[in-house]
């Protein structure tokens, strides 16, 4: 801006370009465009071949596989005899499969109605904190658990909620007893949801923060010049300031019901809590690849992508209606 | 935020001060809490069988010792392990962070024919997935079961990470990309020179989901690993940390010996090897990743 010299010829060119393009913008555009398409080709070549090549082998489960009747486990697909729905009848005569379906929906519920709102009421707690390094510091050891990986979480909950943990010792001086946390099917859910609260509430304020950031201050000014305290203020400006947000968070956390925490749950359960524990992907995991049974293990694949997906659409499509912002 | 709101000249009453008051102490007790479990094991680590047993470590070790970390790293696996988690973090992130930003620049242009239906075939493998068998017999067809390759070459594209950039090359100004479109400069010399460093709090976001995703998964290492030697650190705690519950939550608590009992000590040991490179790293991009995050995620 300072080189006068320099911009004028600039601007000329600018608008001679301008000129220039509303006759050739068609074919400057795609002669730009082929450059993007070539930087497109690794990205595209690798979803198509790790994201959209699985999705042809969905129709495993609608066949009775056999491994070894191609030269490779994917030629063998097209050799195998169709079934129909021979697959899909028999998963749900299994009692097995059944619970794991609705231990899937009731975990998954759960975690929803109470992880949820635990991180907007984190982020709100948060933002009011006056001090910079208090408010920093909370940050940091908040956000920490969430890099930690599933399976140091089970290893530190379990030495923490273990027969000689911390948490037996309190109880037995309380004169209670041992409690088993890790194998009684009446905890194993509460210490799914305790972890899985500890590892992302923090990490999930962040969202919010970012939202609450961008709410104009002079809402507050007119909130307090009307003698709004603290609470009111929170519930009657900020609360509303990050509603959009607030939605789009949920409707993406729909979008993961059908994962009910496959990568937490492995690393915690054993068959003695299958009951209230096992869900569909850790059956998937045992029964469809431990067993060899690729057939059913396809198929409840194919199930849970196919509620995924209308889950995921509907919130969407419900977003959109009421917020007018969607994901996509 | 506080400044300004003190700003409007009302000064904070007593009752602000009270809510403030317990406002804090209420989060620094859950901040306590998220720290707890990680202090009480790192003491244990550093601690010795009889104190563990009689459950007097809290915070501290007590009867300091470090044999347990003497025996973890003369195991060899877990430097075998350690060397296959370093390389595919390595390799993958940088992999993932190449691909993330050649896909995501052009799917960011409006003017692109075609970028529509383009977004649509990426973002629908978040919808809809082809679970987790096929994926398997792939990797067999394939021939990379047991080879380091399937731990990160499937993986180098995160539909979500790339979306996130996408949407964050979308917030640079047009106008820097255009004047330099007018000095002749190619598509791939403005991605490089020009958006790129203009990114930075993005990439470094990304790049750091990118490596955590890599350093924290047991599951593939799981699914698509047999040989001891390719296991990754993860899957390798995975197997500590499972045969542990076999062990001690099976045993009644008179029955648990002396042996069962080591190697809680050297787990807790082997658990806190294993934390300490993400935890090294992490904090110094917390100002990355927030930045990264408002802009990525805040647009719709």
């Amino acid at each position: 801006m300072a080189e006068r010299g320099r911009t004028s010829p600039v601007s000329q060119q600018v608008l001679l370009d301008a000129k220039l393009n509303q006759k050739r913008s068609a074919r400057t555009r795609l002669r730009r465009s082929t450059s993007m398409y070539i930087m497109l080709i690794p990205g595209i070549l690798l979803v198509l071949l790790f994201a959209y090549t699985p999705m042809y082998g969905l129709i495993i489960g609608f066949k009775d596989y056999n491994i070894f009747a191609g030269a490779n486990p994917f030629d063998a697909i097209a050799k195998s005899p169709w079934v129909g729905l021979e697959n899909w009848n028999a998963l749900w005569i299994q009692s097995k499969f059944r619970q794991a379906v609705i231990n899937t929906f009731v975990i998954s519920a759960l975690k929803v109605v109470i992880c949820f709102p635990i991180g907007i009421i984190l982020a709100l707690m948060i933002n009011e904190v006056r001090s910079k390094i208090a408010k920093r510091t909370l940050q940091t050891v908040m956000y920490l658990p969430h890099f930690v990986s599933w399976v140091v979480v089970g290893a530190l909950f379990m030495n923490i909620l273990g027969t000689t943990g911390i948490v037996n010792q309190v109880i037995t001086a309380l004169g209670g007893e041992t409690q088993r946390f890790f194998m009684d099917n009446a905890w194993f859910r509460f210490v799914l949801l305790l972890t899985s609260a500890w590892k992302e509430s923090g990490w999930n304020t962040i969202v919010y923060l970012a939202a609450i950031t961008s709410i104009d201050p002079a809402l507050y000014e007119a909130a307090k010049i009307d003698r709004a305290n603290r609470l009111q203020q929170i519930w009657h400006v900020t609360l509303p300031g990050i509603a959009s947000t607030i939605v789009m968070m949920f409707i993406l956390r729909l979008g993961g019901i059908m994962d009910a925490g496959f990568s937490q749950i492995l690393v915690m359960y054993n068959p003695t809590v299958y009951a209230s524990g096992d869900i569909i992907g850790t059956y998937v995991y045992r029964e469809g690849l431990g067993k060899l049974n690729w057939s059913q293990g396809t198929m409840v694949g194919f199930f849970n992508s196919i509620i995924n997906m209308i889950l995921l659409l509907g919130g969407n499509l419900l977003s959109r209606k009421l917020t007018e912002r969607s994901i996509w | 935020m506080a400044k300004k709101r003190s700003a409007g000249g009302i000064p904070p009453s007593r009752g602000e001060r009270v809510f403030e008051g317990i406002n804090l102490f209420i989060l620094i007790i859950l901040g306590a809490l998220m720290l707890f479990p990680f202090l009480n094991l790192l003491a244990k680590s550093f601690s010795s069988t009889t104190a563990i047993t009689t459950g007097q470590v809290l915070f501290l070790p007590v009867d300091f010792q470090l044999g347990t970390y003497k025996y973890v790293m003369n195991e060899s696996q877990f430097w075998d392990s350690l060397k296959v988690s370093l390389i595919i973090t390595i390799g993958g992130t940088a992999g993932s962070m190449l691909v993330s930003c050649l896909t995501a620049y052009p799917l960011s242009k409006t003017w692109l024919y075609g970028r529509k239906p383009l977004i649509l075939f990426f973002v629908f493998t978040m919808l809809f997935s082809g679970g987790m068998v096929p994926a398997y017999l792939l990797m067999r067809t394939l021939n990379l079961i047991n080879t380091i390759w399937v731990l990160f070459i499937p993986f180098l594209l995160s539909v979500y990470n790339m979306i996130l950039l996408k949407n964050f090359f979308e917030e640079i100004p047009q106008e820097v990309e255009e004047s330099a479109q007018l000095d002749g400069a190619s598509n791939v010399r403005i991605l490089v020179s020009i958006v790129l460093p203009m990114s930075l709090p993005a990439m470094a976001t990304i790049g750091l989901f990118y490596a955590v995703g890599y350093w924290d998964n047991y599951m593939n290492g799981l699914l698509y690993i047999t040989t001891p030697s390719l296991r990754p650190l993860q899957t390798y705690l995975y197997q500590v940390v499972t045969e542990a519950i076999n062990v001690d939550e099976a045993l009644s608590m008179d029955a648990q010996e002396n042996a069962a009992l080591n190697s809680e000590a050297i787990r807790a040991a082997t658990i806190m090897l294993a934390c300490i490179p993400i935890m090294c790293v992490y904090p110094f991009l917390q100002k990355y990743f927030v930045k990264g995050m408002r802009v990525g995620s805040v647009k719709g």
